[in-house]
């Protein structure tokens, strides 16, 4: 299965109208899910609403929400009510989100998955210069010498509170899984060099929260899974599937899934992880090569025996001018899936 | 200078409050600014760009570098100005209409200005009006821009199609980058150049500006 809600809603004659509409978002997701025969109903992958709504909190509107960043440390007070009294309804689209998901809980024959951002990968929205924040915090910086990192970490408790205020409203909805995605937990906002020096930043700044929600999950019976299409090295990948151990591990292009099998215990299926992001391009991505590399994927799974399902590296996103290219392509990789995950 | 002097440490240390420290040094010593950038600044940038390559470094050092090396360069533009002395290439970039990612602009934005241009960072969400006006007001050699999302990515198009339309095309080179950019796709829009990665960019530019000359 793709992530491929968006190019269902793209359908739409309205597509912005429909994204804010539980009803219709609701029947977007169900087609999504039928169209490429899978019983994951997979939501759009907004990575913005939990943003848009830990802002309303703060009095930022919902249509100044995107550009949004803190931009100094906030006092403490400010932090605290923040994270405790969340109490400004919802944005437009989380609504609409947790509609659908309720609108898909009622179909008896798929499962209702939540979406949410990760709390690394919100901070990462929530400040105008995260990386180097996070090196700076990394090399030893601290909250006292900088107001920088005193905002990384203030951030961080502000993206916690927002994406369990989410989780929970879509749990709440009838979500029975959660995709997290945290595709700022990478190489890119985390220095390998620092990593391997003895920074504990990435236990800080991705486990020790995610760690967190995977424990609200459990408490609610939902199942964890894990995406991050970010650069990984492989301690990464180990400490998404053995410590978070999510039911499905989603990676981005660049990993190689029955390279990363190793990496994996028996339990987590991999999910992934075709380079969708290059199939608007027939030159950079033409048919053939999408064709020569599932069958390449599919190949390597079956032999290393580890239990995989066929899909995206990331969510398809429609493109006005290249929707037919990416529609053949995405049609072309399903239709070399098996018609079951491939299991040992 | 270069190698053993403080500043190129400090820069490719990414320690900024030691970059600053040695470039007030080295200016109440009495060496010239022009002679800062030119024999500290811009090795040790080279220098990170070549650990990043080699993959010794990564962004997070790229922009901790790029920070030290604005913290030097905060304090020798102002001296620069008063004597008349200008950065002999001047580049504008941004990123494009639509699109709120900065990081990949930024790093590029940095490491140009410490390979010695002068860098106008528009910032994101640029249309390509502002592109346009941009290059009527400032004239610079190099427009660069970013995309990170495949649906942003024909913003690129429109905007050379603006500079197309108001007769700048010819006198700018347009360098593009992002994630989901290749360089069938640069040559499919009619940008001159792509590079996929910001330590490739400062290179590109001299290749082009080399190109230009000759």
């Amino acid at each position: 299965m793709p992530i491929g809600a968006d190019l269902v809603l793209h359908e739409e004659n309205d597509p912005e109208q429909a994204r804010n509409d539980g009803a219709v978002l609701g029947r977007v997701i169900e087609k999504a899910a039928r169209r490429w025969a899978t019983p994951l109903a997979i939501p759009l992958m907004d990575l913005r609403l939990e943003k848009t709504d830990l802002l309303a909190c703060a009095g930022v509107p919902a249509a100044d929400a995107e550009k949004y960043h803190f931009t100094s440390p906030l006092n403490e007070s400010k932090i605290a009510a923040l994270c405790a009294g969340q109490t400004a309804p919802l944005c437009r689209g989380s609504i609409a989100r947790d509609q659908a998901l309720s609108y898909i809980a009622s179909l008896s024959d798929l499962v209702p998955v939540g979406m949410a951002i990760g709390p690394f990968s919100l901070v990462s929205r929530l400040m105008p210069d995260p990386i180097t924040a996070a090196a700076m915090a990394g090399s030893g910086v601290a909250p006292e010498d900088s107001d920088e990192v005193r905002l990384l970490w203030q951030c961080l408790r502000l993206a916690e509170a927002a994406v369990q205020r989410s989780v929970r409203s879509q749990i709440a909805n009838g979500a029975r899984a959660m995709m997290i995605c945290e595709p700022a937990a990478c190489t890119a906002f985390l220095s390998p060099r620092q990593l391997k020096a003895g920074s504990n930043l990435f236990e800080r700044l991705v486990m020790e929260p995610n760690l967190r929600l995977r424990a609200v999950l459990d408490a609610a019976g939902c199942d964890l899974i894990f995406h991050d299409c970010g650069e990984l090295i492989d301690l990464m990948v180990e400490a998404f599937a053995h410590r978070l151990h999510p039911v499905i591990l989603s990676l981005g292009g660049s990993r190689r899934l029955w390279e990363d099998a190793r990496l994996v215990p028996s339990d987590v299926v991999l999910y992934g992880n075709l380079p969708t992001k290059s199939f608007y391009s027939d030159g950079a991505m033409p048919l053939e090569e999408v064709l020569r590399r599932t069958a390449e994927l599919l190949a390597n799974m079956k032999a290393c025996g580890h239990p995989h399902i066929l899909g995206s590296e990331c969510d398809v996103l429609f493109v006005p001018e290249s929707r037919d290219a990416i529609l053949k392509k995405v049609d072309a990789m399903m239709a070399c899936a098996p018609a079951q995950p491939i299991s040992s | 200078m270069a190698q053993d002097s403080a500043l190129y440490q400090a820069i490719v240390n990414g320690n900024d409050k030691q970059a600053r420290a040695a470039t007030e040094e080295a200016l109440a010593a009495g060496v010239a600014p022009m002679d800062l950038i030119q024999q500290a600044m811009v090795p040790a940038m080279d220098e990170v760009g070549r650990l990043f390559e080699a993959q010794d470094y990564f962004v997070p050092e790229l922009l901790l570098a790029a920070r030290a090396m604005k913290s030097a360069l905060v304090l020798i533009k102002p001296l620069l100005s008063a004597s008349g002395q200008k950065m002999a290439v001047r580049v504008v970039i941004g990123t494009v209409k639509g699109d709120l990612h900065d990081i990949g602009k930024n790093i590029v934005a940095s490491m140009l200005e410490g390979g010695g241009f002068e860098v106008i960072d528009l910032g994101t969400d640029v249309s390509p009006q502002s592109f346009v006006a941009a290059v009527e007001k400032r004239q610079p050699q190099i427009v660069c821009m970013s995309a990170l999302l495949t649906v942003t990515m024909p913003a690129m198009k429109v905007t050379i199609d603006a500079l197309k339309t108001a007769g700048l095309r010819s006198q700018v080179k347009v360098l593009i980058g992002g994630a989901p950019v290749t360089m069938q796709y640069a040559k499919e829009i009619g940008a001159d150049g792509y590079c996929d990665n910001a330590g490739a960019a400062v290179g590109l530019v001299k290749n082009l500006l080399a190109k230009e000359a000759a």
